[in-house]
């Protein structure tokens, strides 16, 4: 069953084409990453694909009908940063339309799961970048939905906590959820089950990490042939 | 070509070390930060419209319409006609004089209360003026009214003699009780129209506007959960002013304090969908308080807050009728010192909801919940 999909997706900003005939599909369970330089297109595929942006042509999935399924931890830090973590979480979790008790349920096991539960007092402005980008992650995961898209969510953070982050990610992939990843580190997308990679809007290869590093020491030499 | 000196910059330089070059040179550095401003500016299509319209507006507004000078105060006789009244009256057009006569006192205090006319010249069997009444509730018009008449009858060679004056509603003319009505409706404007285009255009500028974009909250849900908090702390800013008109100033509350609260949620509403409005069209905290302060200025000048509105003239008259403050201070007024009803005040509460549906269906229509 696919879970996320674009199917010939184009979309344009005034002359300027971002997605050019764009074609994904993401199984369920599998964890897949989009690559690319700055400007591919990645923050643009992941919007349309959660309904944020309307494709000029082509078809998403789950797009806005299908928010409800939908977790999405995008670029940067977008919580409110006068709140404490705990009341991010709470309201959050209200605004997903969670009873009470089932939303402080979710909060203490995903703030455990996300190594927050000490931090839950502190205001969500002070966090570090690696647990901003974690706490980012709990709440678009408080509804508990099948699948997720996180924009570039280590960008700007300290190795360990990337690594920390990886484990969240990797857990939740284990646990059945449909993740689809873009980042602009080839280290990073080696861990998927497919990578994607986009270029000028357009996708240029598409495969398994293995397929696509081939005989090149790794997946950034090959990317690097590909687009030259 | 030198490409890093380590030691450029490391040591501060004396001011009689600075080149013909060096000068040349911050020069340039001057001369691109100007041009990278002016391109900045140019590029900001709002900023660019702000600043043409801003002093057009202004001209327009201190030209024309603030205008201290009040004419054609509306003015009616009682008990008995006389043209030499008339004429002494109409002599330099400070006074309007309706034709026909009111019958009597009663008639002329109740043409006063609602409106229709500013000052009522009670005239004897004789045809000699005996008592003036004046509408008090509008301070520059009854401050005008009062001087005019003592300057006409010392001009009027007898036609005016001296006559007893009775200022309605606000007797001693005190600035206060014509202000805090008025001001009642200009402190919600304040809270009302800049808080609520701050608050949206500050989830957009943080981004978290885009992370509520992806959660079952509707549209709907979005702008009425924005606006309630400003609608509660605007109406309990009417409270506190209220409270403070009246047991720090003694601005009467004549009419029905419900009929005031139930206007005040009218022309809230009005402004808090102008509010939302506004965040439709903002990108950032500074261009929402720029256009905030584009709308609120014309409301403080041309809503009768302060100048006359009959005083100014019929091409930017048209402005004050379609800016709410300008029915709301009306009404505020009406009910606060002259004590109306809802019976008398039907047609300015059908405006102001008629201008609540609007702002609030065009807010509604522009707001959007994808990020195109």
């Amino acid at each position: 069953m696919i879970e996320i999909l674009a199917d010939g997706v184009v979309k344009t900003f005034g002359s300027t084409r971002a997605l050019d005939r764009v074609d994904l599909a993401v199984p369920a369970g599998e964890l897949w990453g989009v690559v690319g330089a700055d400007g591919a297109g990645k923050t643009t595929l992941l919007r349309c694909i959660a309904g944020l942006l309307r494709v000029d042509t082509g078809k998403v999935l789950p797009g806005q009908a299908g928010q409800a399924r939908l977790g999405f931890a995008q670029q940067g830090f977008h919580l409110y940063p006068d709140l404490t973590v705990e009341e991010n979480v709470a309201f959050f979790g209200a605004v997903y339309g969670l009873h009470p008790s089932a939303a402080a349920a979710n909060a203490e096991e995903l703030l455990a799961f996300a190594g927050l539960t000490d931090r839950r007092s502190s205001l969500a402005g002070q966090l570090s970048g690696g647990m901003k980008q974690k706490l980012t992650l709990v709440c678009s995961l408080l509804h508990q939905p099948p699948v997720l898209l996180l924009d570039e969510p280590t960008t700007g953070v300290d190795p360990l906590s990337r690594l920390e982050f990886w484990d969240l990610v990797e857990h939740l992939h284990v646990a059945g959820s449909t993740v689809l990843l873009a980042s602009a580190y080839f280290d990073e997308v080696e861990r998927c089950d497919r990578i994607v990679y986009l270029d000028h809007g357009r996708v240029v290869a598409s495969g398994t990490p293995r397929d696509l590093r081939g005989e090149h020491p790794t997946l950034e030499d090959a990317f690097l042939e590909m687009i030259s | 070509m030198i490409v890093g000196n380590p030691s450029a910059g490391a040591t501060r330089r004396d001011e009689s070390e600075v080149t013909p070059d060096a000068r040349w040179q911050g020069w340039q550095r001057l001369r691109s930060l100007v041009r990278k401003e002016f391109i900045e500016i140019r590029r900001d299509r709002r900023t660019l419209a702000l600043i043409v319209a801003v002093p057009v507006i202004l001209l327009v507004i201190f030209g024309y319409a603030a205008t201290f000078d009040v004419h054609h105060v509306p003015t009616e006789l009682v008990d008995h006609d006389s043209l030499a009244v008339r004429a002494a009256l109409g002599a330099h057009g400070d006074f309007a004089v309706r034709s026909g006569v009111a019958g009597n006192l009663g008639t002329a205090e109740a043409d006063i209360q609602h409106g229709r006319v500013a000052v009522a010249v009670v005239v004897g069997a004789d045809g000699r003026p005996a008592q003036v009444l004046i509408d008090g509730s509008n301070l520059l018009t009854a401050m005008t009214a009062e001087r005019e008449l003592t300057a006409l009858q010392l001009q009027s060679e007898g036609a005016l003699p001296a006559m007893s004056v009775v200022v309605l509603y606000n007797p001693s003319l005190r600035s206060t009780t014509f202000m805090v009505p008025g001001l009642v409706g200009m402190i919600m404007v304040q809270v009302a129209l800049v808080l609520t285009a701050l608050g949206v255009v500050r989830e957009r500028e943080r981004g978290t506007i885009e992370q509520l974009m992806i959660t079952p909250l509707t549209k709907l849900e979005l702008m009425i959960g924005k606006t309630i908090p400003y609608l509660l702390i605007a109406l309990a800013d009417l409270c506190f002013v209220l409270l403070v008109g009246w047991g720090l100033f003694g601005v009467p509350i004549r009419g029905s304090v419900f009929l005031l609260f139930g206007e005040a949620f009218l022309f809230l509403t009005a402004t808090l969908g102008m509010g939302l409005l506004i965040s439709t069209v903002a990108q950032t905290q500074l261009q929402a308080m720029q256009m905030s302060v584009f709308v609120q200025l014309p409301q403080m000048l041309l809503s009768g807050l302060i100048f006359p509105v009959a005083s100014m003239p019929w091409g930017v008259r048209w402005l004050s009728y379609v800016l709410p403050l300008t029915y709301f201070a009306s009404v505020a007024r009406d009910v606060m010192l002259k004590g109306l009803g809802l019976g008398d005040l039907w047609s300015e509460t059908i405006v102001l909801a008629g201008m609540a549906v609007v702002f609030v269906s065009l807010a509604a229509f522009r707001f959007r919940k994808t990020l195109d």
